[in-house]
């Protein structure tokens, strides 16, 4: 299958899981952040701890395609507190703000606008500011595994096997599974 | 006028866990992690190659020839991000969540049912969202979720200032817990 369908078909799944995970919804995300309301922590944790695994799985197949970042520890320090103060002030981020316009929301559709201005900013100061920042304690395309010497296999067994742990015992007991 | 409570998802927590998670495993499998926010930068790249065609020729991020000219390609990340608003839209209307509106039970608890400041708080949120994305690589999808599922080191520096930025000024924008429906 060509991969500008495979792009479609998957971007849809991802679309209607964070529709209906309750993720591209501002009030769930700022309910998540004030510690309030757990169930968009609680898909969130298990959304990566189920990507983990297959990940793992994938890799052990010799069939992953990974894309590791690289670790820019200053840049990404900083884009994340950038990120998390527009995360804190709308409820949005880049994904679930196209999710949540799609879905009616007037407010996400101003916030996609300013993350199109954001966009354009980031070009903007590329090259004098953004470089720069990107080449200070830049340590590459590593992993967790990589630096720790600890295997993949270990990392993800532990993680999942206390994250999945953590999530069972504290489940809703009246919980949000009727409907 | 409606009641201001938040509403449940449509779907519980780990029915909608495991299949976010079951798309990152697919999108792994076929093409490569899940990623949504450089195609903003794609967006405003193509448009500053029409406008300002001499800047963006020389232009070390979004020329032509920069990153294999990946900033001026609609490709499989563009199908991406277009599948995931129509995903969302048709979500939306099969679960009966479609619906017209300009605010949030939370702004509207704390701030009043005011729309322009909700729509000022909108528009400054994403501003910081992309620049911080493109900052850090990656937004909540390429960078966080992503950055998990391969166990990448990049991931623990995001998710500490992330969440601590987000949550002291959530804490401040929202002090007021309106109801939530359990």
């Amino acid at each position: 299958m060509p991969t500008e369908i495979l792009g479609l078909i998957i971007g849809a799944l991802f679309g209607a899981g964070l529709l209906l995970g309750g993720l591209a919804d501002p009030d769930k995300i700022i309910g998540t952040l004030r510690l309030k309301d757990f169930h968009a922590m609680r898909t969130i944790a298990l959304f990566i701890l189920v990507g983990m695994l297959g990940t793992w799985i994938l890799d052990l197949a010799g069939v992953a395609h990974f894309s590791i970042k690289p670790a820019a520890l200053v840049s990404v320090f900083i884009g994340g507190a950038l990120l998390g103060t527009g995360f804190g002030i709308s409820g949005y981020c880049p994904g679930t703000g196209l999710a949540c316009a799609a879905a009616g929301r007037i407010d996400a559709l101003v916030s996609v606008l300013g993350m199109l201005a954001g966009a354009l900013v980031f070009i903007l100061i590329y090259p004098n500011i953004v470089q720069p920042i990107n080449d200070i304690a830049n340590y590459g395309k590593k992993t967790l595994p990589d630096i720790t010497g600890i295997t993949r296999t270990i990392w993800t067994l532990a993680m999942v096997g206390v994250g999945l742990l953590v999530l069972i015992l504290t489940r809703p007991r009246k919980s949000t599974v009727t409907s | 006028m409606e009641e201001l409570i938040v509403k449940k998802s449509p779907l519980p927590w780990w029915a909608a866990g495991v299949f976010l998670g079951l798309v990152q495993v697919l999108a792994i499998a076929l093409v490569k992690p899940l990623g949504v926010s450089t195609q903003y930068v794609v967006a405003d790249a193509k448009i500053l190659k029409q406008v300002a065609p001499e800047y963006t020729q020389n232009h070390p991020l979004i020329s032509p020839e920069a990153n294999n000219g990946k900033y001026q390609k609609f490709g499989y990340g563009w199908r991406l991000d277009i599948g995931l608003i129509l995903g969302a839209f048709l979500a939306a209307v099969f679960a009966g969540r479609w619906k017209l509106r300009c605010s949030t039970v939370w702004w509207q608890t704390n701030r009043g049912s005011g729309i322009c400041g909700r729509f000022a708080a909108g528009f400054i949120g994403g501003f910081l969202i992309l620049l911080g994305a493109r900052f850090a690589h990656g937004c909540t999808s390429g960078q966080f979720a992503s950055g998990w599922a391969q166990l990448s080191l990049s991931v623990l520096p995001f998710t500490v200032s992330m969440f601590a930025f987000g949550m002291l000024v959530a804490l401040i924008v929202y002090p007021k817990v309106p109801q939530i429906e359990k």
